[in-house]
């Protein structure tokens, strides 16, 4: 058990440390050679402004990290248009990601429920299923961020078109992996404890539940990684603050998505979104096989 | 096939009937708010006119049928479900082949799974900027948009049904000297396919999701992301519903497709009720 742990580290930072290496040496690469020499669908990708050396990403996460206050005199002083507007409006990075994670949660603490309940429903009641799919696949269709202008008209301009839609992406994410768990799954059980007399709470608590958990929990998963990115779309779209913001380089909502992208910051501000995932969804994982020990 | 027929009829019967209350409901409610609610209503900087909250049946037939005489909604669901379906197929197909490698391979999971994180917690309005830098402003994109979207959650879904299969399965199968082929053929896809079907409908609607934010990209008419972001900027109820409507009306057709589809390829399992 112990060595399999260590060889996933192992593995895993291997990858990682390829990878960087890798992107590092393809990054650095118009250093040596000149980008216009080279056929023009490799060219344009080789230019520090389409592709980022590292050190320019290492550069923004320094800038962002906040507590650095105005650059110290004789710096280098040449960032770009988005590095600078944040740091006008004070965003840093620790501040984003604080929110947007309470976001999250917010969304998976209310989403999750609601989701299960439904699939749930969906899954042991032949009726209801036929009554609520019809509904729920008309629901599931509006995409999460086209209702926030939407909700901005009935309730103005609040934290309610932030976590609405969340709430909503989440719960609409779980329902279909609960529904198939207990109807696929659960059902094969099904006909066999109800042959040998079981019925009621019995049922539901010994056989439908352990047997549709699995998918439940795959469900949770799913549920994270739309979390955040309706949550990173919603703040892109519509909000003064989180990681979206950040990823835009704040300003007003009109001229959002307009202006000038540095890569470098989309890129440390991925970087930190993929970091803050991987943290809740370990979670996730470690739930998952203290869940599921009995299968094994 | 006398007695699926049937029950068959009863589920259409019962479809009809959820959305047939859930019309009427609306249709009550937008006929008492249609003179109570505010037409005038601030919006941060300024204020909007003659807004329509709950906007009426007559006055969504009105904007249907202008949006159908014109020929911008057949035109615009044309585009946006081709790209769609090509982002679907494409990221469907590198999420099941990842899924099964790395649900088979652990060596290979533990090698990949940094990458699939990345990918994972990366929103796909965050690429948006990335994706236009590196691959233009051209169809590219915007499957590509989709594709890195809709793949994690089928690898995800694929790998986490490959693990699901019981090891006695595979074990038995060994040891009767099957290959790692005809395993592969025989148990690990038949008893991963629910799972994968699962996950493959929750891309077709993540795909249907992703494609407004895709098609904010070089934006042009005849696409029904850009119809609903141009709805939401005025902002216009009206256009939004008939868009948002019509975006339902699809993925509930494509959705009824890959159902069937699923009761013809899992005919051999057997299911209560």
């Amino acid at each position: 058990m112990k060595s399999t742990t260590r060889q996933r580290y192992a593995l895993g930072l291997l990858s990682l440390v390829t990878l960087v290496v890798a992107y590092t040496l393809v990054s650095n690469a118009y250093r040596v050679i000149d980008p216009a020499s080279l056929p023009d669908a490799l060219g344009g990708l080789l230019r520090p402004d389409v592709l980022p050396p590292t050190q320019a990403v290492v550069e923004a996460f320094r800038e962002l990290a906040g507590g650095s206050g105005p650059p110290a005199a004789g710096a280098r002083v040449q960032v770009s248009e988005q590095l600078a507007g944040l740091r006008r409006e004070g965003v840093t990075l620790p501040a984003s990601i604080v929110i947007t994670t309470a976001r999250v949660l917010f969304g998976l603490a209310v989403g999750m429920p609601l989701g299960i309940l439904v699939g749930f429903l969906m899954g042991w009641s032949r009726k209801a299923d036929d009554y609520l799919h019809p509904i729920y696949v008309l629901l599931r269709s509006v995409p999460p961020l086209a209702m926030i202008t939407y909700i901005m008209l009935w309730l103005g301009h609040s934290e309610a078109h932030r976590l609405i839609p969340i709430v909503y992406a989440v719960a609409a994410a779980v329902v279909i992996p609960t529904y198939h768990g207990v109807r696929d799954v659960a059902g094969r059980y099904l006909v066999a404890a109800r042959s040998l007399g079981a019925r009621g709470r019995l049922l539901l608590a010994r056989v439908v539940l352990p047997a549709a958990r699995p998918a439940m929990l795959a469900g949770l998963r799913y549920g994270i990684a739309i979390a955040w990115m309706t949550a990173v779309g919603a703040e892109m779209l519509m909000a003064e603050n989180g990681m979206g913001n950040l990823l835009v380089g704040g300003g007003m909502w009109s001229t959002r998505l307009q202006t000038r992208t540095d890569p470098a910051v989309v890129m440390a501000g991925i970087i930190t979104l993929a970091g803050a995932g991987w943290v809740m969804d370990a979670a996730a994982r470690v739930l998952t096989a203290r869940l599921t020990r009995w299968q094994r | 096939m006398a007695s699926i027929l049937p029950a068959r009829w009863t589920r259409v019967r019962r479809a009809v009937v959820a959305l047939g209350a859930l019309a009427l409901l609306y249709g009550i409610a937008a006929a008492i708010g249609a003179d109570r609610l505010p037409r005038r209503i601030w919006m941060s900087p300024h204020y909007v006119e003659d807004v329509e909250l709950l906007p009426t049946y007559p006055s969504l037939a009105y904007e249907l049928g202008f949006l159908v005489e014109s020929g911008i909604l057949a035109g615009a669901v044309a585009v946006s479900a081709g790209r769609v379906l090509a982002g679907v197929v494409l990221g469907s197909i590198i999420g099941i082949l990842l899924g099964l490698a790395t649900g088979r391979a652990t060596r290979l999971e533990y090698l990949t799974d940094p990458w699939v994180t990345f990918f994972k917690f990366t929103p796909a309005l965050a690429l948006l900027p990335l994706f236009v830098l590196w691959f233009g402003y051209d169809e590219v994109s915007k499957v590509l948009l989709i594709a890195a979207n809709v793949g994690v959650v089928v690898l995800l879904g694929t790998h986490q049904a490959v693990r699901n299969v019981p090891g006695v399965y595979l074990e038995a199968a060994a040891s009767l000297g099957a290959s790692p082929g005809l395993a592969l053929r025989k148990i690990v896809l038949p008893a991963a396919f629910p799972q994968v079907f699962a996950s493959i409908r929750v891309a077709m609607g993540l795909g249907w999701v992703t494609i407004v934010v895709a098609e904010l990209i070089n934006p042009r008419m005849p696409s029904l992301g850009y119809l609903l972001t141009l709805a939401g900027a005025y902002p216009r109820v009206s256009t939004m519903v008939v868009g948002i409507g019509t975006i339902g009306a699809v993925v509930l057709l494509f959705d009824m497709l890959a159902l069937l589809l699923h009761a013809r390829v899992t005919r051999w399992m057997g299911r209560s009720a």
